[in-house]
């Protein structure tokens, strides 16, 4: 306990800022102007009704971005619990009282901004997962009964969020969840039995599934079953693709998306509006972007001097991977069909929010790099 | 790999347990970024693979999927020209379930106000019932359908069904029959074609013409009406191929409405009705006679004195009382002179010649409704000798035209049809007389109309040849002299006939315009004429001037002078004695 219990020095705000991570942030403009090019174009080129306002929400976020990266991280590690279980308890409010939009009961009005839980409790959850691994002695460590608090920490949102029903965001809880506890350093043996009991689970939860979730998967395993209905989607969206090529129809120029053959082109879906109309070249180069991030994301990780820190980055890194990946393969057909947004670029305040309030959360562990934590918030200096 | 999985054995320094710690998190991190980069290399070839290896294609979806057709069912049956005779409606019909009804007396007081064909007190004694489906109203019209919606009572429902619709009506009843409430072909061609109609595939093409349909309908039914008969029967066939233009039946019935057919109306006589023809069948015997070699056109024999045979007498209606030629038996109708022509064919050549003819054995026409001909077992002498002049064999109408388009077209036996063959298709028929009996036969048929006892039958330009009957109908206690079966059977144009035509007039009665007369002449005679006169240009066939040389080439007869004495009750002349 010796080593992290002394008192460190404070950082300026003018250290803080020079200590910001700006290639990540000129990074994340490029990404999300990439966005507005696109939305711009999903309006049939114009800046109504979609591309102005993801600018104003990005001109939002970025800045609460930047005030979030200037917020010490014990401050994260020290209110961990109050903000997950403030989370929570909108979740549960959402329940009760949330307005129900395309099907599934997802926000809270809040009269300015529809406040969508389940996006404050993917922040939430990581930080309350990487303060319980932070703050786990020693001795605990390989211990099963340890696992059980942080089990249900993520079971108990999880579930909430899967009665809204929103499978994609559940499923992503969990997904964080796990990558969270593999490189808290559970044991994989562990996982084998995880990773056994949900397959084994498969049969049963299939029946608690909705009808729409069920076609989903059923279309995912054969798109082609019904071509004009649960099937559409994904045959539209992999004609877009395919009608792309090496290069792309051009700017503007894509059919399936500008004659709204293409669904939701302007938020799930815009990754095939931006292949279609840049074909294999455009959407390669927006991997490596979202790539670059990730590599940001690491860098930070491996960088961090505290158990927290690190966790913290890596939770956030992987929640970004996750948004990519779910997307992009959903929308070639590698996954079945769940609803996440392409990050930064789809429209949408919500997830924009959820992701520049994430960075920003990142950028601050690498500013507060070097800060040594100990085990216990309580054992830090004041 | 004892990192990843964690080291078992303690250490003392606590500063080395942290290092170790660190030192897992920072292999996971690896393992867990080579995870990720694998994860976006998997989605740029996936990427690389959808929008250039195997780029999915419109048209892939345009051949592969069929959309299926629109469930229209039943096929429809269409004309020679196209003309829409039987087509598939989708419906809706009106059922409830009883025990969801909230209020029975409510919902059928609105049901009875909406609904034409329901009472209240009917609605309600379904609507009460303790069942869980009851039938309401089959077959709304979408107005009706609109208004029950517009009613917003709980428990009613809407079944889609399909309905036989017959555009046409009552004029081609006999011919398609009809569809049951289930869709199932009950009679006529419906029936004959159930399974083909039923697979939904292209229409059903009949040989029928709706034009010439109406006018033979028409012309029929005002002849029926004018002579107040109990049903006729007509029929146009091609003289050549067989394909029947225009049939009718009547009494008729309009096969939108099957539930209120009476039976008499279902009742086919074209091709179920088996009639004796009386004097139209002395078309047959006389070509059989002149066919043989038994007979030849000079041919005379003596008429002068009726048969006695057995206890029957054969006389003449109007004898000449004199020896007649074979012109002059066949235009005066001499039942003594063809029973004498018979006589010399004999028995069995005359069975064969009506074998042959199609006459002793049922038509095969497309339709369930076909009647087999009835003929005397054993035939003997004597029924050789009645059967000459109509009597002792029944036909179906069918069967006549048949015979009487071989008898016409040059001596070949077509075979009936009511569907229309493809363009280049070989028309079936068999020889059954030689081309000259055919060419005689045409001259002795002109004969009748222009000389005989089937004037009225003269459609002015079209010449019409045929024959005339007129036969009693078998009652109770032998025939009837007062119950006639009056026909005409004929073709035209003469010298080359295109159609056969027949009218047959059952149990007519004589009026102030035929002078109380009912025979053959007076009443299928004049239908003839009007249907030719307003048919044939229809059917592509111009009038010519009565004397034009080709006509005249053809048809030169000289009747023996000696015969030419008419008599103003020629056309009464062809009734047969009896017996």
């Amino acid at each position: 306990m010796l080593s992290g219990f002394y008192k460190q020095p404070e950082m300026t705000i003018g250290q803080k800022l020079a200590e910001m991570n700006w290639g990540l942030v000129a990074l994340l403009t490029l990404i999300s102007s990439i966005g507005f090019v696109m939305l711009y174009s999903a309006g049939n080129g114009s800046f109504h009704p979609w591309a102005l306002r993801q600018m104003l929400r990005f001109a939002m976020g970025i800045s609460i971005l930047i005030a979030l990266a200037l917020v010490d991280i014990r401050f994260w590690l020290r209110y961990a619990y109050v903000i997950y279980g403030v989370a929570l308890f909108l979740l549960v409010v959402v329940e009760i009282a949330g307005d129900i939009g395309m099907g599934a009961q997802r926000w809270i009005n809040l009269g300015i901004i529809n406040l969508q839980p389940s996006e404050v409790m993917k922040i939430a959850l990581i930080i309350v997962l990487a303060r319980y691994f932070h703050s786990l002695p020693e001795e605990a460590e390989g211990k099963l009964r340890y696992l059980l608090w942080p089990a249900l920490l993520a079971l108990a949102p999880a579930a909430l969020v899967m009665r809204q029903p929103d499978l994609g965001t559940a499923l992503m809880l969990l997904m964080v969840t796990g990558a969270i506890f593999f490189m808290a350093g559970v044991r994989l043996w562990k996982f084998a039995v995880a990773i056994g009991g949900v397959l084994a689970a498969i049969p049963v939860a299939w029946h608690f599934l909705r009808d729409y979730q069920k076609n989903r998967i059923l279309t995912f395993l054969d798109p082609e079953s019904d071509p004009l209905g649960a099937g559409y989607h994904i045959l539209q969206s992999k004609i877009a693709l395919g009608s792309g090529g090496v290069f792309g129809k051009g700017f503007l120029q894509g059919s399936q998306a500008h004659l709204n053959f293409l669904p939701e082109k302007q938020t799930d879906f815009i990754f095939t509006m931006l292949a279609e109309e840049f074909g294999l070249t455009g959407g390669l180069a927006l991997l490596g972007l979202y790539g670059l991030v990730l590599v940001y994301g690491f860098s930070i990780a491996i960088r961090a001097q505290s158990h927290f820190g690190r966790l913290l980055a890596l939770g956030m890194t992987a929640t970004f991977f996750l948004y990519v990946f779910i997307n992009i393969a959903m929308v070639m057909g590698l996954v079945p069909v769940v609803g996440v947004p392409l990050p930064l670029i789809s429209y949408g305040g919500t997830s924009m929010l959820t992701l520049l309030i994430g960075f920003g959360i990142l950028i601050g562990v690498n500013v507060h790099r070097d800060m040594v934590i100990g085990r216990s918030p309580r054992m830090d200096g004041p | 790999m004892s990192i990843l999985f964690g080291t078992r054995h303690t250490r003392t320094n606590i500063d080395g347990i942290a290092k170790q710690a660190l030192e897992t998190g920072r292999t996971r991190i690896l393992v867990a970024g080579a995870l990720f980069s694998l994860a976006f290399l998997a989605i740029g070839l996936r990427l690389a693979d959808v929008t250039i290896v195997k780029p999915t294609g419109e048209p892939r979806l345009a051949t592969n999927k069929r959309t299926p057709a629109f469930a229209a069912g039943r096929a429809d049956i269409v004309d020679r020209n196209g003309v829409l005779l039987a087509t598939s409606l989708n419906t809706a019909s009106l059922y409830a379930n009883p025990r969801q009804i909230l209020d029975a007396r409510e919902a059928a007081d609105k049901l009875a106000r909406v609904l034409p064909g329901i009472t209240a007190g009917e609605a309600m004694s379904k609507l009460s019932s303790d069942r869980s489906f009851v039938w309401l109203k089959r077959h709304l019209t979408p107005r009706q359908q609109y208004a029950v919606n517009a009613l917003g009572i709980p428990g009613l429902y809407f079944q889609r069904e399909e309905r036989r619709v017959y555009p046409q009506g009552k004029l081609f009843a006999h011919v398609l029959g009809f569809a049951g409430t289930d869709g199932t072909g009950l009679t006529g061609i419906e029936k004959t074609f159930d399974d083909t109609l039923r697979s939904g595939a292209a229409p059903v093409r009949l040989s029928v013409d709706a034009r010439v349909q109406h006018i033979l309908h028409q012309e029929l039914q005002a002849a029926v009406t004018a002579f107040r008969a109990d049903g006729a029967a007509a029929m146009v066939m091609d003289a050549k191929s067989g394909e029947i233009i225009a049939l009718v039946s009547l009494p008729d019935f309009d096969p939108n409405l099957p539930n209120a057919i009476p039976q008499k109306a279902a009742f086919n006589r074209t091709t179920l009705g088996v009639y004796e023809m009386g004097s139209t069948f002395k078309i047959f015997t006389t070509a059989m006679a002149l066919d043989s070699g038994a007979s030849k056109m000079a041919s005379s024999y003596d008429a002068s004195k009726p048969i006695r045979i057995a206890r029957f007498v054969i006389t003449d209606y109007h004898g000449k009382n004199r020896w007649l030629t074979v012109p002059e038996i066949f235009i005066y109708s001499s039942n003594i002179g063809t029973v004498k022509m018979a006589l010399e064919v004999g028995t069995k050549r005359q069975q064969d010649y009506l074998r042959r003819l199609g006459l002793l054995a049922p038509a095969a026409i497309e339709l369930p409704e076909v009647g087999s001909p009835l003929m005397p077992s054993p035939w003997r002498e004597i029924n050789t000798m009645t059967i000459s002049f109509g009597h002792g064999v029944a036909v179906t109408p069918v069967q006549l035209a048949q015979a009487t388009a071989a008898v016409v077209n040059g001596g070949i036996l077509p075979k009936a049809t009511l569907l229309k063959p493809a363009k280049d298709a070989a028309i079936p028929g068999t020889r059954v007389l030689k081309p000259q009996t055919s060419r005689d036969m045409r001259r002795l048929m002109r004969l009748v109309v222009t000389d005989g006892t089937g004037t009225k039958a003269e459609a002015k330009g079209y010449f019409v040849g045929g024959k005339t009957g007129t036969a009693e109908k078998i009652g109770a206690r032998g025939y009837r002299a007062k119950a006639l079966v009056s026909s005409f059977a004929g073709a035209f144009p003469i010298d080359d006939p295109r159609y056969v035509v027949l009218a047959i007039v059952d149990e007519p009665h004589g009026n102030k315009q035929s002078f109380g007369y009912a025979t053959g002449g007076w009443v299928a005679a004049p239908v003839i004429k009007r249907f030719v006169e307003r048919a044939a240009p229809l059917l592509g066939i111009a009038p010519r001037a009565s004397d034009s040389p080709e006509v005249a080439r053809i048809l030169d007869l000289k009747l023996p002078v000696a015969a030419k004495s008419k008599t103003k009750d020629r056309q009464g002349s062809d009734q047969n004695a009896s017996y």
